[in-house]
């Protein structure tokens, strides 16, 4: 029986828990089918033990239950980040982080004998030199040592320090401070704080959700690949039932809701000629391939077809090519300002149009009306009427309204 | 360069804090430390390395660890961190933090260094299309008196443009923390009034701020925010009956997700979920679930399912 450590080798087993305690919060241990009881144990245990603060149990009829219990109202980072900080490691691995950042220094290099040598004498600890080199070569790719040729020699140089930015840049912990909330890869500023050993107590972020830190690995990836205009092979994972496919796509844009919390890959499959989407969290690796020739026209084809994407559907709702919707709002002019303020700020480029005293109509044409739906029934309550070439699309909107009326006896 | 390594482990950080601030510990400090900093369980990993010597960073003396690494240790930036902060300096709410002349400087110190991203691989679809103004002067210095009012603990007087009149209102505030928005693309001041008579918070939007000036006086400890928040929440949540039809539990689960809240099977069909919330974020949560339709349906409490079936009502004299 193998010892439990709170510290994990891979962050893809574990990506999958945290997620399920985070947004569900209702499993009990005997809904994570497909899992061995002592995997699950280890992983409960391990959530506990770095998340500790935000976990809370719950006992209903269908048995125990473990949930993240998060107020982003109430937070100056996010508490996810935890977990990225919990790689594993030797014991080689830590002592020579400290040893070789302890004993280079930016101005003096040394090759790897001497440095051998000195952490010898300094820790009185012997290293293998190759166990030395390949440390040193692994911190030369990560950017924390340079090399430079001396002659027939390598020699090693720690990199400069980051006061160098921190003390001549004062403003630059405050934006960090708040970019790691307000920004992507997040995870990443909040490391330079713990760097500068600095925290958050300014910035709070309203509408981020703290879940999509998980997919900062594949988001890496990913981005790499749109960077360097690469396609990809996506391996995906079904939402529907677990089932793996493989995907070959051109990556072109990360297509965000602030709303929903949805987080999408927008990409073209150059075999089917399409532009299609797939959700970030059900992306399980990304392969970067060969560059794509035509990554630029492809690209600025997909910035025509923006303004027609109401989500992320590039597909008729109702095998229209196109689809025309009209929402009719009885607005009071005076007093309701604020409602005509929020068509134009979320309506996104729709037409405004006054068509009586008190009375607008908002118009646009879209490719999937079906996405539209949940904005519309925002305006519930001052709905007039709502039109769509879609017809499918009108009476289910209809047909909702009617259902609502009934659960509510209305 | 990678996200998940040990570079940035919490391990790796605790024992550089001890390093640099306390080269000379005792067991309990060390304990203490490890136990405020560290995961749950790390005192049962960490200390057995550091007694036996395999982490061989403390010699011991009687009681006390006496790091045998130098007080002034550092760890430069890595080379994802400096990726990192180049693509922010594209980021036009890095005006807000540095003039743009600093902004140059950093970008030709880091002329090497290439960003992770640039704003067109990011699509916000349904992000408001009103953002603040981050390239307006006089937003700019207000955002910064705000921002060296907080650092330094001092009140501040704000100018500020009433959003339903146009009126100009003067006030002086105690400053707590500015709020960013995603979904808005705005900042927001929370703040309480400096002559108040109760702990109720002020949420100022910055764009509509005439001017902002720091006052000479100053404040010793910043109001427990958290506690005010946390207390203008009603006792009785939003009660929410979700159904598994059309994918809304995944789908509700996910936009609700921001929120404190508490969900528990009912059948294998349905999921009932409480959602925590005070007055201001009651009209925002109403339209959220109104957005879901047929599929999500409102229980309690009785204020809020009062003010949802009035908009039905509404509704349904069209």
């Amino acid at each position: 029986m193998s010892e439990f450590k709170e510290l994990i080798k891979s962050f893809n087993k574990t990506r999958d828990y945290v997620r399920d305690f985070f947004v569900y919060g209702f499993k009990t241990r005997e809904d994570f089918t497909g899992k061995s009881i002592r995997t699950y144990d280890n992983e409960r245990r391990r959530i506990e033990s770095w998340l500790g603060d935000y976990v809370k149990q719950d006992y209903s009829a269908t048995g125990k239950n473990i949930h993240l219990s998060i107020d982003s109202n109430l937070l100056d980072t996010n508490p996810l980040y935890r977990v990225w900080k919990a790689k594993s490691f030797t014991d080689n691995d830590i002592n020579l982080h400290f040893f070789i950042l302890d004993t280079l220094s930016c101005d003096d290099g040394y090759d790897i004998e001497t440095l051998t040598d000195m952490i010898d004498e300094k820790y009185d600890c012997m290293y293998d030199s190759q166990i030395i080199r390949r440390k040193c070569n692994a911190y030369v790719k990560e950017g924390l040592v340079r090399t430079e040729k001396s002659g027939k020699e390598l020699l090693y140089f720690k990199s400069e320090s980051a006061d160098l930015y921190f003390s001549q840049f004062s403003e630059l912990t405050d934006a960090i401070s708040f970019f790691q909330l307000g920004a992507p890869l997040g995870i990443i500023g909040n490391t330079i704080l713990d760097n500068v050993n600095e925290t958050n107590s300014i910035f709070r972020v309203k509408h981020s959700f703290f879940v999509h830190t998980l997919e900062d690995e594949i988001l890496f990836e990913l981005l790499k690949a749109i960077n360097t205009h690469k396609e990809i092979e996506l391996t995906v994972k079904s939402t529907k039932n677990d089932n793996l496919s493989t995907i070959i796509g051109v990556p072109l844009k990360i297509f965000t809701s602030t709303r929903t919390g949805r987080r999408f890959l927008c990409y073209y499959e150059p075999d089917y000629k399409r532009f299609t989407t797939s959700r970030m969290d059900s992306i399980k690796e990304v392969k970067l391939l060969n560059i794509f020739d035509d990554y630029k026209l492809i690209s600025e084809k997909l910035d025509n077809n923006l303004p027609k994407v109401w989500g992320i559907s590039f597909n008729s709702y109702d095998n229209l090519r196109m689809e025309h919707v009209k929402l009719t709002l009885h607005i009071d002019e005076i007093r309701e300002q604020y409602i005509l303020t929020r068509l134009e700020s979320e309506g996104r480029g729709g037409t405004i149009t006054k068509i009586a005293d008190n009375t607008f109509t908002y118009e646009i044409d879209i490719f999937d009306s079906n996405e539209i739906t949940p904005w519309f029934r925002t305006f519930i309550g001052r709905i007039i009427d709502v039109e769509c070439t879609s017809k499918r699309m009108e009476q289910k909107f209809k047909s909702d309204l009617e259902t609502m009326f009934k659960m509510y006896e209305i | 360069m990678n996200i998940f390594s040990e570079i940035y482990n919490c391990y790796y950080q605790i024992l550089k804090s001890i390093i640099t601030n306390h080269p000379e510990i005792s067991l309990e400090d060390l304990r203490t430390n490890i136990s405020e900093n560290g995961f749950e369980e790390s005192l049962l990993y960490l200390i057995p390395k550091l007694e036996s010597g395999e982490w061989n960073l403390f010699e011991k003396e009687g009681n006390l660890f006496l790091s045998k690494i130098r007080k002034d240790f550092s760890v430069p930036l890595t080379a994802l961190q400096k990726s990192y902060i180049k693509t922010l300096l594209q980021d036009r709410r890095m005006l807000l933090f540095l003039y743009r002349e600093e902004i140059e400087n950093l970008d030709s110190m880091l002329a090497d260094v290439k960003p992770l991203w640039d704003d067109s691989s990011f699509y916000y679809y349904d992000r408001f299309s009103n953002s603040d103004p981050y390239e307006d002067d006089n937003y700019i210095h207000n955002f910064r008196t705000i921002l060296h009012a907080i650092n330094n603990k001092q009140y501040i007087t704000i100018e500020y443009i009433s959003p339903r009149s146009d009126r100009i209102r003067r006030e002086n505030y105690l400053p707590c923390k500015l709020e960013y928005s995603i979904k808005n693309d705005r900042f927001r001041l929370i703040c309480l009034r400096k002559d108040r008579t109760s702990n109720s918070i002020s949420t100022l939007n910055i764009h509509r701020m005439q001017s902002v000036r720091t006052m000479s006086d100053t404040f010793t400890e910043f109001p427990d925010i958290n506690e005010i928040i946390t207390n203008s929440y009603y006792k009785e949540p939003v009660h929410l009956l979700i159904s598994t039809k059309r994918n809304t539990l995944e789908r509700a689960m996910l936009h609700f997700a921001n929120y404190k809240k508490n969900t528990n099977k009912i059948d294998e069909d349905t999921y009932e979920c409480f959602i925590y919330y005070n007055e201001g974020m009651e009209t925002e949560l109403l339209i959220e679930v109104l957005s879901f339709g047929p599929t999500v349906k409102v229980l309690g409490n009785k204020k809020f399912l009062k003010l949802f079936i009035e908009r039905l009502k509404r509704q349904k004299e069209f």
